[in-house]
């Protein structure tokens, strides 16, 4: 396949689509085939060839397709993208899975470009969303709508690069309505709750982020191992924040051992490491956008350390300064006691501590009976 | 010749659809043969074939004009149509017989209009192809319901000084109008032509009143029959000749050489049928006419072209004609497609459909080049469905019971239902594709088909010999034997896909035919019923359902259209001024502001120099005043000019952060949002010390949106030099304290924050405020006092702050106003 000449090539796209091939005539326009490295077909003007052999507008998307995987290797990805464009013009007849393979390759091309070129493509596979979404007449076993999971996916991919994670919201309702939600592909669930579990995340909607994030991380294949770790980099932080550490053997597996200090620091309640470790490893934190969730482990962080102030004092009724002691420990600037007020009166609000302050007295007063609830239960 | 041959080999038991071998060798000269003839056509067309006038006489001659023009062909469906009008008063005497009887129907349009415009229009326009079909039904319908033609009487039939050229009038003429021409125009056309132009209609319509006249005509036959006949003898003789013309131009062009013995063995079968058909084809001497009818539209069509309508001596054909293509000169891949094209065929109407069909195209190819150009050898052979399929049968049925109705005459009726049943055999091979019948192949249906068929055959070949009669059975065979073989032989090749419709069309028709059609068919029957019974037929089926899917190669050469895309977003319009720029030359300091709606006027456009006095003018105005509005308006302009004039400097940037900063101190978020897009844009090219105070400004706007998105791309391309910034570090700060919902170190921010960012706070701190509150009731017990409220929340003081609380429904304490009962409070505050 890796060497068929062009006519061969064709001539394979135009059995094809004769024999209503959907899939095989997908993996012709696909850029995950191997026909793609294929020099023989990299010509920079196929048109005629295509003209000759297949009937409109077939003869155009084969001919993009062929300039475009001209393009790409020669790294001309704006070329490439253009003509891709092109490609994918087409999609109304087509069977989904068809639909599928052109978008994806259309993503593949996407990936080299700026943030307008996302933004463009993200148009086109809205068009072919929209086609798909609409398919209402066909049977459910050819019906375009499978192929809508799968543009989803791109278009989250897409959304997430530029930052527009408002625009996913009408995807996601239109696969929560979809009838065939849970009969999609296992590999398109994985993604699609993937996204949509980073997008709770950012909602710090953590409870569904976990839900979905475990999902994609259980049913992800286990030969996957770099989606695998993808996946972790959100479910870490998300399951840190509702209370589950991960192990060591964990982090060591996935290689993301950036995690390990916050996870100890976290658990220990050890501001200070955690604040370093956040430092050391922020550009990583920030790349991935968990940076901003997993400083809200601060807040855990606090949680641990006061429960080892209770712990020591033995006492339901701690003085605040204690807490302030032990805030200054953690070198933690410009504490006041009005401060650890503040701290003390958010952790009560959310639930991680049984108790109140007396201002009165200065103090802080827990509950007798599990004064820190497990982080599991809070919230 | 070898047809004659074949029609020599008597194959008098002929089996249903066995082709013996060596006569479809025998009969694989005729299809050369036509092959032959048809590239001849078209090499004549284009040389323009002169009609002579000789050919146009009345007589046999007329089949012989050569008419090659696409119009000819366009409008043979009419000729179809019009025949099987004519068949019907086949037997009147009427020599004369118009081919475009369609136009008066007006078929398309609604039968009240008939007068107007469809009829006279579908046939100029190429377009009225379409509507033909349409056409079909409405007659079937309209029958009682058309008016008949206008009164206004035509002059006689006979009357009328046929100029041989009347002239075509472009637009159809109202009715009325049209019949005063008329007369003159078309009947008499000795050349023949004059049918063929889309003009004359015109004069069809004129024939068409003027039989209306004749009161008999009218008594039996509803309105819309009459028209035809009426026509027929208007146009005298002349017409009946040129009709012929139209029909059978190959055969004109075919007579010349060999291929009229070819024709006759054709003739044969038709001969025994009607008597009435002589006025169609005064030279066909018998029954003939019918099938010869039927045939017509189909050799006719490739002829037909003459498109003058006067062209009396078809000299101007010939100019038209393009001496270039000789057929020697043809690229060889099209002599092969035109052998592929004929061997496809199945039968004789095939071919001649064929014949007409390649004709139109390969000489457009030839003209306009592409014929040496294209891939023959992927070009899809023709397809010759004729389009009219469906409606056939109805009028033909209605046609037939008026028919029968109309008692007057009696004798003449009954030959009329035969003749008309005839003509419509033959059409329908042609044209009516009723999908009912192909559906249900019920060997029975097939034998009738065939037996039709053979009918058809029989007129077809009976145009060019008169005398075959005898002949008529021999040839038929011959053919069938020369369709099956045809038949294989495509197949064998591959060609198949073509000939397999036009054999699907072909056996609908005839089956439609029987349906119709008692008394003829039934008598061939006997003889010929098994005939068709081969396999092709059901391949034959198969194929043309394969064919639906035949490619269409696309003709143009494939451009691939990669369309540039537009410019990104924000250099769009900054491009555009760069490449044009102004230099303003406008002195006054200050100057309202206008959405510019057209190129700026350098003239109103102030140059930076004024720009500068301007923004010092503007900021020392709003010191003293305090005028927003003035200041935005008068901002807004400054920077409207810097954008015309495409000043993009650190003038600009000063520019843009006043205006952020006057707008930002006003809330003027809208404003302070637009200044804020161009600093980050402009502080790319142009860093100023206020970069980092906007970043903050950018920052903190983030919280107030809460777009943690946002807030880590932009964290995310925050330098340390950028982070030591003490705005963006207070904001840095700001934003942990908010994230952590640290409440009092967010306040604490909140009043030091740096030059305008409190502004910027204010936005949202209510917001913050009530969260803070919240946390503040629910966890102090039993109450708070309001001072500590105060300072953790940042109210500049004790009234501020208890307004607050009242505001949001805080109860205090009965026995100490200046504390919070936090448990009641809680309870109100997370209800309400």
């Amino acid at each position: 396949m890796a060497h068929i000449t062009l006519n061969q090539y064709l001539q394979q796209v135009l059995e094809a689509i004769d024999s209503r091939d959907g899939a095989f005539c997908a993996e012709m326009l696909s850029f995950k085939h191997p026909h793609v490295a294929n020099p023989r077909l990299q010509l920079s003007s196929p048109e005629e060839k295509c003209q000759q052999l297949l009937e409109p507008p077939y003869d155009e998307m084969v001919a993009a397709h062929l300039r475009c995987t001209f393009a790409v290797s020669n790294h001309d990805f704006v070329e490439a993208y253009k003509c891709q464009t092109v490609v994918v013009q087409y999609p109304l007849s087509f069977q989904a899975h068809k639909e599928e393979n052109c978008s994806s390759s259309l993503c593949m091309c996407g990936k080299g470009k700026v943030g307008d070129m996302l933004e463009k493509a993200a148009e086109q596979l809205m068009s072919c969303f929209r086609v798909c979404a609409s398919d209402n007449r066909a049977g459910i076993d050819d019906s375009k709508k499978w192929g809508m999971l799968f543009l989803i996916n791109q278009l989250f991919k897409i959304y997430f690069k530029i930052n527009k994670l408002h625009l996913c919201k009408p995807l996601i309702r239109a696969i929560d309505s979809s009838n065939l939600k849970d009969d999609y592909s296992t590999a398109q669930r994985v993604t699609y709750k993937y996204y949509v579990g980073r997008k709770a995340m950012f909602d710090s909607d953590f409870k569904q982020a976990e839900e979905y994030l475990s999902f994609s991380f259980t049913h992800c294949h286990r030969s996957c191992q770099r989606n695998k770790r993808l996946i972790l980099i959100y479910l870490l932080p998300v399951k840190m924040l509702l209370g589950h550490m991960p192990t060591h053997q964990l982090l060591k597996k996935y290689d993301l051992m950036q995690f390990a200090d916050v996870t100890k620091a976290v658990s220990e309640g050890n501001l200070l490491l955690l604040n370093e470790a956040l430092v050391k490893h922020e550009t990583f934190f920030i790349r991935c956008g968990i940076f901003l969730i997993l400083e809200k482990l601060k807040i855990i962080t606090y949680r641990n350390l006061f429960k080892k102030v209770y712990h020591l004092l033995k006492t339901h009724q701690l003085p605040l300064d204690a807490f302030l002691v032990a805030l200054k420990m953690m070198k933690v600037e410009d504490v006041d006691i009005d401060e650890v007020q503040c701290i003390l009166a958010n952790l009560i609000y959310m639930g991680h501590i049984k108790g109140y302050i007396s201002h009165q007295h200065q103090k802080l007063v827990v509950s007798k009976q599990n004064p820190f609830p497990p982080l599991s239960s809070v919230s | 010749m070898a047809v004659n041959a074949a029609q020599q080999a008597p194959t008098p038991n002929w089996p249903y659809g066995s082709n013996s071998s060596g006569e479809g060798q025998v009969h694989e000269n005729p299809e050369w043969e036509k092959a032959r003839k048809a590239l001849a056509s078209i090499t004549k067309s284009q040389n323009s074939t002169k009609t002579s006038p000789t050919n146009l006489t009345p007589q046999q001659t007329g089949p012989y004009q050569p008419t090659d023009s696409p119009a000819m062909q366009q409008q043979q469906y009419y000729q179809q149509w019009y025949q099987q009008n004519q068949q019907q008063y086949a037997g009147y005497p009427y020599p004369y017989n118009y081919y475009y009887p369609m136009p008066p129907y007006g078929g398309p349009y609604p039968p009240g209009q008939y007068g107007v415009q469809g009829g006279y229009q579908t046939p100029t326009t190429p377009t009225g192809q379409a509507p033909a079909m349409p056409m079909m039904e409405d007659q079937s319908s309209s029958y009682s319901s058309q008016p008949p033609p206008p009164a206004t009487p035509q002059p006689p039939p006979q009357s009328p000084t046929s100029t041989d050229q009347p002239p075509p009038p472009p637009i159809p003429p109202p009715p009325n109008a049209q019949f005063p021409p008329s007369p003159s125009q078309t009947p008499y056309n000795p050349n023949g032509t004059l049918p063929y132009s889309p003009t004359d209609s015109n004069p069809m319509m004129q024939g068409y009143n003027s039989g209306q006249i004749r009161p008999g005509y009218q008594g039996y036959q509803a309105p819309a029959y009459l028209p035809p006949q009426q026509q027929a003898p208007g146009q005298g003789p002349y017409g009946g000749p040129g009709r012929v013309d139209a029909k059978k131009p190959n055969n004109s062009n075919m007579n010349k050489g060999d291929q009229q013995p070819w024709q006759r063995m054709k003739q044969a079968p038709g001969t025994g049928a009607v008597k009435f058909n002589i006025q169609k084809r005064p030279y066909v001497m018998g029954n003939q006419n019918f099938t010869s009818g039927d045939q017509a539209p189909g050799l006719a069509s490739p002829t037909a072209a003459n498109p003058s309508p006067g062209s009396a001596p078809g000299t101007s054909n010939t100019s038209t004609g393009s001496a270039q293509t000789r057929p020697q000169d043809w690229p060889q891949a099209m002599k092969e497609y035109v052998q592929r094209c004929f061997t496809a065929c199945e039968s004789e109407e095939d071919k001649d459909r064929t014949e007409k069909v390649l004709k139109d195209l390969l000489q457009s190819r030839l003209q306009d080049g592409s014929a040496y150009t294209i891939d023959w050898t992927r070009e899809p052979l023709p397809d010759l469905k004729p389009k009219q399929s469906r409606w056939e049968a109805i009028p033909q049925r209605s046609q037939e019971n008026a028919i029968g109705r109309g008692g007057a005459t009696r004798g003449r009726g009954g030959a009329r239902l035969g003749n008309y049943r005839n003509v419509f055999s033959q059409r329908s091979p042609s044209s009516s594709s009723s999908r009912s019948s192909s559906r249900s192949p019920s060997p029975h249906s097939r034998h009738r088909d065939r037996s039709r068929h053979h009918r058809s055959d029989s007129g077809s070949q009976s145009d060019s010999s008169m005398s075959s009669d005898l002949r008529l059975p021999l040839s038929r065979r011959q053919q069938k034997a020369a369709r099956g073989r045809g038949g294989e032989r495509g197949r064998g090749r591959g060609a198949a896909g073509e000939r397999g419709r036009g054999r699907g069309k072909a056996n609908r028709g005839r089956r439609n035919m029987e349906d119709l059609s008692g008394g003829i068919g039934k008598k061939r029957k006997g003889g010929n019923a098994g005939l068709d019974f081969h396999d092709p037929n059901r391949e034959a089926k198969k194929q043309s359902r394969a064919a639906r899917f035949h490619t269409k190669l696309r003709t143009e050469p494939l451009v691939l259209n990669i369309n540039v895309f537009d410019l990104p977003n924000g250099t769009q319009e900054g491009l555009s001024w760069d490449e044009c720029p102004i230099v303003g030359t406008c002195q006054d300091i200050t100057k309202n502001y206008l959405r510019l709606t057209c190129a700026p006027d350098p003239s109103t456009v102030r140059p930076v120099s004024v720009l500068r006095k301007s923004l010092i003018a503007v900021k020392a105005h709003w010191k003293s005043n305090q005028d927003y509005v003035y200041a935005c308006e008068q901002m807004k302009s400054i920077r409207q000019d810097l954008t015309v004039q495409g000043v993009r400097t650190d003038f600009t940037v000063e520019v843009y952060e006043t205006h952020a900063r006057i707008a930002l101190e006003k809330g003027d978020h809208e404003e302070f949002n637009q200044c804020q897009t161009q600093l980050k844009a402009l502080y790319k090219d142009c860093p100023s010390d206020n970069v980092g105070e906007f970043t903050s400004y950018r920052l903190i706007y983030y919280i107030f949106t809460k777009n943690s998105g946002d807030l880590t791309t932009e964290l995310v391309y925050l330098t340390p030099e950028l982070r030591a910034d003490p705005c963006v570090a207070h904001a840095l700060e700001l934003r942990t304290a908010w994230a952590l919902g640290n409440f009092h170190r967010f306040f604490r921010l909140y009043k030091n924050a740096p030059r305008m960012a409190a502004y910027l706070i204010d936005k949202f701190v209510e917001r913050e405020r009530n969260l803070a509150l919240r946390a503040i009731l629910k966890t102090f017990r039993p109450s708070v006092p309001v001072e500590y409220v105060q300072s953790s929340l940042a109210f500049p003081d004790l009234d501020s702050c208890v307004a607050f609380l009242t505001g949001l429904g805080v109860t205090f304490t009965p026995s100490d106003p200046s504390k919070i009962d936090c448990k009641v409070s809680s309870v109100s505050l997370t209800t309400s």
